[in-house]
């Protein structure tokens, strides 16, 4: 089986949109993946004029903000770096013991990879408050084009994440859960300049490989 | 054989209910999320999701109705959708195109001229309109199309036919299902992207009256776009899902500049205080009986029924000129005056002693233009049986302040001309008081009767007068017809009314004698009228009282006008009663009459203060 693999188009945030901007996508895409027996949830987004949709699973909804929560504090720890959050579908197949090895092995068959480049603070720090006035003026409406933008942007993600679902369907394997998600995921968090950034991209290659490598 | 021809009946029939489900699904997530008026009023959005979350337990399952279940996609009550799905599912799977329309209002629309446009159009077609779309009407209305969802099953023409289709006709339907769930998922999350799906929640959400509304059609061919509607619309089309013997497409057409179309200066909709609903203390003085004057009577048998049809229909002639904004359909605010009437009938104070209901609808009908203290159809919706105390504006609040100025006391008789008012709603008064009332009655009638062609001479008493008391009647009865007929305004003058007529319990047993204690006024003459009528019409109490003869010393009575004297000469005439022999009863009943004058005085003040 194949691993589809969606690279969602990269997104400038700030540090305060970050929340959103996951919440958003993410729960988008497991909203698709979420299968079973589900009554949606509308959520009205606070920065920008977009309404997405929850599965409603409770348990669900606390992983991910748990999720988004680190990556937020990575973001912070290192800033001036393209941050990276995978969301990614596997299936579990229990591999035989052995007397070295009790591993439980996943199958991805579908990844999710968007892209965030969060902006650094903007802020002027120095005392010189006497041209603050005229500072402020264009820069509310440079962020507030900024903020049309990204509202753009995010709509054009969702609707590509949509494309990309009714796309590609014969990929899913049959449905083992008929509740909240159906299918196991996890969620990961990697920057650019992370040197395990390229460890994790090439594990997981291999783990979506011939199942045979992955001893 | 018979077997795999089953296996292949049961697998198609399968599939076309899949299709058909689809078909019903599809709708119902376009118009729950297209179609306002069904959706704003039964639930509040997503809180009613969250708790209905199916994520805390399997018990939640037990929420889920059968049509939840297809597609695993519960969604929220849709009427629009079900009438549709309903009709749709006779169509044997013909193509449904789903039309979005951005209705405007004209600049001048008029909500009380609008021509309804409700349709079923015969066929194959279906024309439905939001419910209240019909404010809109069909005249002058901007209509375009926002949207329009395309969805069909475009079945596959195969004619080969080989042993192999039992098992792909298997997993056909599975993987028809299977998909069919992710194109919904899809639908789901594209409608809330489109850009209708703001005006959408802008009339759902939103107080605000808005200058347009969105409708929507069901329809089985429509005529396509022309070349420069199509320009203007971008397409979206969802990935097919094969079927085996066909497949299902999606696509929906939409504008995307919907949201300037659709903004407009909206007036909001402020709560505002009616000072003078219908059904107000002020619009329902008879309402103001206590509790053991009058007796609870059916709203059926209310005399108000009629103030109401009245003042409900001043409101429907007259627009609210204080209000700029557009009132709402008519529907809406029968359902406000309605709800304002039954609220009313709650208001009276108990404790209030007698009360006609003349003097406040006097006062509320002397409101030169009350039609402009009738603003929006949208008011307070406190249960609170006390009249609002918040005013808009000045003159709402000087209307509002002299209705609630004191309860004021209507005579009693004036109940009885009241042709729509049963005598049964009248409890008699305390029997010494009624006797009292009713010899008062029975000496005006006399002097009445003798003073003809005199004018009425009362010392210090008001010059205006009526010359004869035929007249009096008759403006009396005139008086009747007017209300009898519709509405009216009362003289100025006419609002003495009530401390004139209050005198009349202050002389109980005072035989106004010609050129005596009598009241000069016309609407006074016609009060006193109302009273003999009533009393005449009263059972009888004591026999001892009705031959009783009271005599007031005329000297004592130096200016009826001067209410503030009355309880004075109520007090000497109480004595002169008490000294006619007529015992305790006739004292007590003098006392009484002295306490009601003191009550009407205070009301009288209380007007005269408004005024």
């Amino acid at each position: 089986m194949n691993c589809e693999i969606c690279q969602l188009k990269e997104l400038d945030v700030e540090h305060f949109e970050i929340r959103e901007v996951l919440r958003c996508i993410l729960h988008t895409i497991l909203f698709h993946r979420a299968l079973g027996l589900v009554r949606p949830k509308d959520i009205d987004l606070e920065l920008f004029e977009i309404t997405y949709v929850q599965c409603g699973d409770v348990e669900l909804e606390r992983k991910t903000d748990e999720k988004i929560e680190q990556f937020i504090d990575r973001a912070e720890k290192h800033p001036n770096k393209k941050n990276q959050i995978c969301l990614s579908f596997y299936e579990v197949k229990n591999k035989q013991p052995t007397w070295f090895t009790n591993k439980v092995e996943r199958l991805y068959w579908e990844q999710w990879y968007i892209n965030l480049n969060v902006a650094q603070h903007q802020k002027g720090h120095s005392g010189k408050s006497t041209s603050s006035k005229i500072v402020v003026d264009p820069g509310a409406e440079e962020r507030t084009a900024r903020r049309a933008a990204l509202e753009a942007s995010l709509r054009d993600v969702l609707f590509q994440i949509i494309r990309f679902v009714n796309e590609k369907k014969d990929h899913i394997p049959p449905v083992p859960n008929l509740e909240g998600v159906s299918f196991p995921y996890e969620i990961t968090i990697s920057s650019s300049s992370d040197s395990a950034f390229g460890m994790e991209m090439f594990k997981r290659m291999l783990q979506t490989g011939n199942p045979t490598m992955l001893s | 054989m018979a077997s795999y021809h089953g296996n292949t009946h049961s697998e198609r029939a399968k599939m076309e209910q899949i299709i058909t489900e689809f078909f019903a699904k599809s709708l119902h997530i376009i118009l729950e999320s297209r179609c306002p008026y069904v959706s704003s009023r039964n639930y509040s959005g997503e809180q009613v999701l969250s708790s209905l979350s199916p994520s805390s337990s399997s018990s939640s399952s037990s929420s889920f109705r059968p049509r939840d279940k297809w597609f695993n996609l519960a969604l929220r009550d849709c009427p629009a959708a079900l009438e549709n799905i309903d009709f749709w599912r006779q169509s044997n799977l013909e193509p449904m195109i789903v039309d979005v329309i951005l209705m405007q209002r004209p600049i001048d629309w008029d909500p009380l001229n609008f021509s309804p446009k409700t349709g079923f159009v015969s066929g194959k077609e279906r024309h439905y309109y939001g419910s209240d779309n019909e404010e809109f009407g069909c005249e002058g209305r901007n209509e375009r199309i926002i949207e329009r969802w395309v969805l069909q099953y475009e079945s596959k023409k195969n004619g080969g036919s080989t042993g192999s289709k039992k098992r792909s006709n298997c997993t056909s339907s599975h993987a028809l299902y299977k998909k069919s769930i992710l194109l919904l998922r899809s639908l789901y999350a594209t409608v809330r992207l489109l850009p209708a799906y703001k005006l959408f929640r802008d009339l759902t959400s939103s107080a605000h009256i808005r200058m347009y509304n969105l409708a929507h059609r069901v329809l089985s061919f429509v005529e396509p776009f022309t070349r420069r509607e199509e320009a203007d619309m971008q397409r979206f089309v969802f990935t097919p899902v094969d079927a085996s013997c066909g497949r299902l497409c999606l696509s929906v057409l939409y504008r995307s500049s919907v949201v300037d179309m659709g903004s407009d200066p909206s007036t909001p909709l402020s709560p505002q205080f009616i000072p003078e609903y219908v059904g107000s203390p002020m619009a329902e003085p008879l309402k103001r009986f206590p509790s053991g004057f009058v007796s609870q009577s059916s709203p059926s048998s209310s005399p108000f029924g009629r103030r109401h049809s009245w003042s409900y229909d001043l409101y429907r002639a007259s627009q609210p000129s204080a209000n700029p904004s557009p009132s709402p359909s008519p529907t809406y605010s029968d359902s406000h005056a309605s709800l304002a009437k039954q609220r009313c009938r709650r208001l009276p104070p108990p404790s209030l002693p007698h009360h006609l209901p003349d003097e406040t609808l006097i006062a509320y009908m002397k409101t030169p233009s009350y039609d402009e203290y009738w603003p929006s159809p949208v008011f307070s919706p406190s249960p609170s049986p006390s009249p609002p105390t918040y005013v808009p504006n000045s003159h709402t609040s000087k209307a509002l302040l002299r209705c609630e100025s004191a309860p004021v006391s209507i005579p009693v008789t004036k109940l009885s001309s009241m042709p729509s008012l049963p005598n049964k709603q009248l409890m008699p008064p305390s029997p010494p008081l009624k006797a009292t009332l009713l010899t008062a009655a029975e000496n005006i009638a006399h002097l009445l009767s003798f003073s003809k062609d005199k004018p009425h001479q009362i010392s210090g008493a008001r010059p205006s007068v009526n010359s004869s008391p035929s007249k009096s009647f008759s403006s009396r009865l005139s008086f009747q017809d007017d209300y009898d007929d519709g509405p009216f305004v009362v003289e100025d003058d006419e609002i003495l009314y009530p401390s004139s007529r209050s005198g009349l319990f202050e002389l109980p047993g005072h035989p106004n004698e010609p050129g005596g204690t009598l009241f000069v006024k016309r609407s006074q003459d016609a009060a006193v009228g109302a009273l003999v009528r009533m009393l005449k019409k009263a059972p009888p109490l004591h026999q001892d009282l009705q031959g009783s003869t009271l005599q007031t010393p005329t000297n004592s009575i130096k200016d009826t006008t001067e209410i503030s004297e009355e309880p004075r000469v109520q007090q000497s005439s109480a004595s002169n009663i008490v000294s006619s022999g007529l015992g305790l009863v006739t004292s007590k009943t003098t006392a009484n009459a002295l306490e009601e004058l003191h009550g009407y005085r205070k009301m009288k003040d209380s007007f005269l203060k408004l005024k």
